[in-house]
Formats: C-alpha cells, sequence, structure tokens
C-alpha cells in the first residue's frame, strides 16, 4: 500500500460541515458521503475518515470512507481494502506503468533550526492501531538548553524547567483523556519527579553527563490523571561549551488506560525515543 | 623501583577502583544509547514518513499542478486532529 502511494502528494485536512471554508474537493466527498440512501432504509455504516483521490487539476477522480470494509476487524484486510481503491484510481490518474521510486523516511524536523524530536509508542496488544507511533518535534532555544548545561558537579533538575518537550510524552486517540465538549485533548499540565543531571569523564573533545530520574505527567483534565516512567538521557557536549551539542535517550512508562468493557484500568507500557535535532 | 608493598597495594587497589568507575560509566552509557536504539521506532514503523507530505491542501494542489502529479487527501470529519504527528 505504501507503494501504492509513492506518486501522490499526501496531505490531509479536518473539520465539521459547518466550517465556513471547506475546500472544493471535500465539499464533493461529502455530498456524496452523506447523501441518503438510494431508495430509502438504513444508511451503512461509515467512519469519520475518508481518503479522496485528486488528479494533478485538483478534481476528485476517486474517493473511499478509509474504514467501511465488510470484513473491517480482521488483521490484513484493511490494508487489502484501501489497496484495492487505490488500484481503482490508477486508470484515471495515468499511473499504469509508472515506475515507483520508494522514498527513505524523511522525519519531521524544524529545517535546520535546534531541538528536540520525540517517538512516543503506547504498547497496546489490543488497538493496534494506537501502536502507531507519534512522532513530535519541540524548537528549543537558548534558554531553553539552559537547565541542561555542564554540571561541574551532580545537581537536580526541575522537570518543569523541561516540560516544553516532555510534556509530548501521552499516546495518541485515547478518547477518555479528551474534553468530551471541545473534543481537544487534555494537555500535560505539570511536570514533577526527581531528576538528577551528573558529569562522566572527559574524552577528547567532548565530554558527557547523564540525566536520570522518575518524571510523573499530569493532564489538565479532571481526576488528576497522571502517568509516569523513567527518563535517561545521554547528553554530550563540546569542550569549553556549556549547552548541550546533542543528546539521546529515552523515556519508559506506563498509562493507565481504561479498560470500560472490564470496568478496569490496564498498565500499558509507553516509550519515547528522545534525541536532538539536527543530528 | 623498590615500592613499598602497602603503597604497591594502595596504587593497585586505586587503579582497580577508577577502572571499576570507568566501566560503571561506560556501561551506563551503552545502556542508555542501546535502551534508546530499542525504543526508537525501526522504519518499517515509520511507513507514513516514506510519503510525500504537503503541510495543507492549498500547498498540495499548487505542487500537484506544477509537478504533475496527483494529490491523496485523508479528509477527517472532527474538529481536531493532527494527522502529520500522529497526536489525534
Amino acid at each position: 500500500m505504501l507503494a501504492q502511494l509513492q506518486p501522490y502528494i499526501v496531505t490531509s485536512w479536518h473539520g465539521h460541515r459547518n466550517e465556513p471554508d471547506i475546500p472544493d474537493a471535500v465539499k464533493t466527498v461529502w455530498r456524496w458521503k452523506f447523501q441518503p440512501p438510494r431508495g430509502g432504509g438504513i444508511p451503512r455504516r461509515q467512519s469519520n475518515v475518508d481518503l479522496a483521490l485528486l488528479n494533478s487539476e485538483g478534481v476528485v477522480v476517486h474517493t473511499f470512507d478509509a474504514a467501511r470494509n465488510e470484513q473491517y476487524g480482521r488483521r490484513g484486510t484493511l490494508q487489502q481494502y484501501t489497496a484495492g481503491e487505490l488500484r481503482r484510481a490508477v486508470p484515471f490518474l495515468g499511473l499504469e506503468n509508472k515506475p515507483v521510486k520508494e522514498r527513505s523516511v524523511k522525519l519531521p524536523d524544524l529545517n535546520g533550526e535546534r531541538g528536540i524530536r520525540l517517538l512516543v509508542s503506547l504498547r497496546d496488544n489490543r488497538m493496534l492501531a494506537y501502536r502507531a507511533p507519534v512522532v513530535e518535534v519541540v524548537p528549543m532555544t537558548k534558554d531553553d538548553w539552559k537547565p541542561l548545561a555542564w554540571p561541574d558537579k551532580e545537581r537536580t533538575v526541575p522537570p518543569n524547567a523541561l516540560k516544553p518537550w516532555l510534556s509530548q510524552i501521552y499516546p495518541p486517540g485515547v478518547m477518555e483523556r479528551t474534553n468530551p465538549q471541545t473534543k481537544v485533548v487534555y494537555a500535560i499540565k505539570a511536570t514533577e519527579g526527581d531528576l538528577k543531571l551528573t558529569p562522566l569523564k572527559q574524552e577528547g573533545e567532548e565530554r558527557q553527563a547523564i540525566l536520570r530520574g522518575v518524571v510523573r505527567l499530569t493532564d489538565e483534565g479532571p481526576g488528576d490523571f497522571s502517568h509516569q516512567g523513567i527518563l535517561e538521557i545521554l547528553l554530550t557536549y563540546r569542550k569549553g561549551e556549556a549547552s548541550p551539542h546533542s543528546m539521546r535517550g529515552y523515556f519508559n512508562g506506563l498509562y493507565p488506560r481504561n479498560d470500560r468493557m472490564h470496568r478496569d484500568i490496564r498498565w500499558l507500557p509507553l516509550q519515547a525515543a528522545i534525541e536532538s535535532i539536527p543530528d | 623501583m623498590y615500592i613499598f608493598p602497602m603503597k604497591r597495594f594502595a596504587l593497585y587497589f586505586f587503579s582497580l577502583l577508577l577502572a571499576g568507575f570507568v566501566t560503571a560509566e561506560d556501561a551506563g552509557v551503552k545502556r542508555i544509547l542501546a535502551r534508546y536504539q530499542a525504543i526508537r521506532p525501526a522504519a518499517k514503523d515509520l511507513g507514513m514518513y516514506r510519503l510525500d507530505w504537503a503541510n495543507s491542501l492549498d500547498e498540495a494542489l499548487k505542487r500537484a499542478a506544477k509537478e504533475n502529479r496527483p494529490v491523496c487527501l485523508i479528509i477527517i470529519h472532527a474538529k481536531y486532529g493532527d494527522i502529520a504527528s500522529g497526536h489525534c
């Protein structure tokens, strides 16, 4: 399926039917999607995600519900269904016999500006879609790096000083932590814990330090909801420079997910690889 | 050079201690980097970043016309959702 999408420029749009500026392509898709069933009867079940395939002039040549599949839920069938729908558009887009050159992975970055990238994964064995990694990039100013400045001796780092990027460590699509009125995900409001920054030996032109400890992240929603984990990060400093040159590390924690069916809480591993950018 | 046995023992003990610290530091560094690599998703799990993304439909349409290429538009019937990062 990824190979089939290589010729396309991919983009997304989100909104409701009462939005003031709905693009023409979306209007076309929704006119079809929300029309009453022919001959009356009960409308078919449909998801809230559609794919529209447009030619180079912006004309919709094919559209389909991203999850309307008769065998939805069976492993692999959604990919087969999507691949089948993409094939249907091939003759209308002149994509027959066009060689497909697969791109290499290009992760989000800050166009050369300095920052931190987090690759967050929720290890949920029941909801496979939530296992897909989330990739966030956070720009860092000189002041943002100051709490991680070279430590001549071990010192405590307040987790709140790292909140701009620690607050990105939460899973995707966890609907129970969304404001029911606004549908906006509850943001992380507090980062607490005990973090120590410890200098290591100097090697050649570089020196290293380790940031290590436990952090607890509490969101702004009701119930004082929080999750926590171990944070370990290796920071590298150039000789004579106080600000870190690079960092690599991880967060390894547990996320308490509501199990409505069993009226219980499932503790799911929530992990994040953390790295400075550019490399 | 003759070194007094006690002094020699102290020197030996000190170098062992130092070696121990170095090893512990190195092990800590290696462990963090190994854990980072293990947690970081592999290229096969980052398939959506193999696609040619445009930041908006407007940008996609402009590029499509210029590059004579089709557009795949993902329409989400919801008020919020950042499909590029996955936090939606």
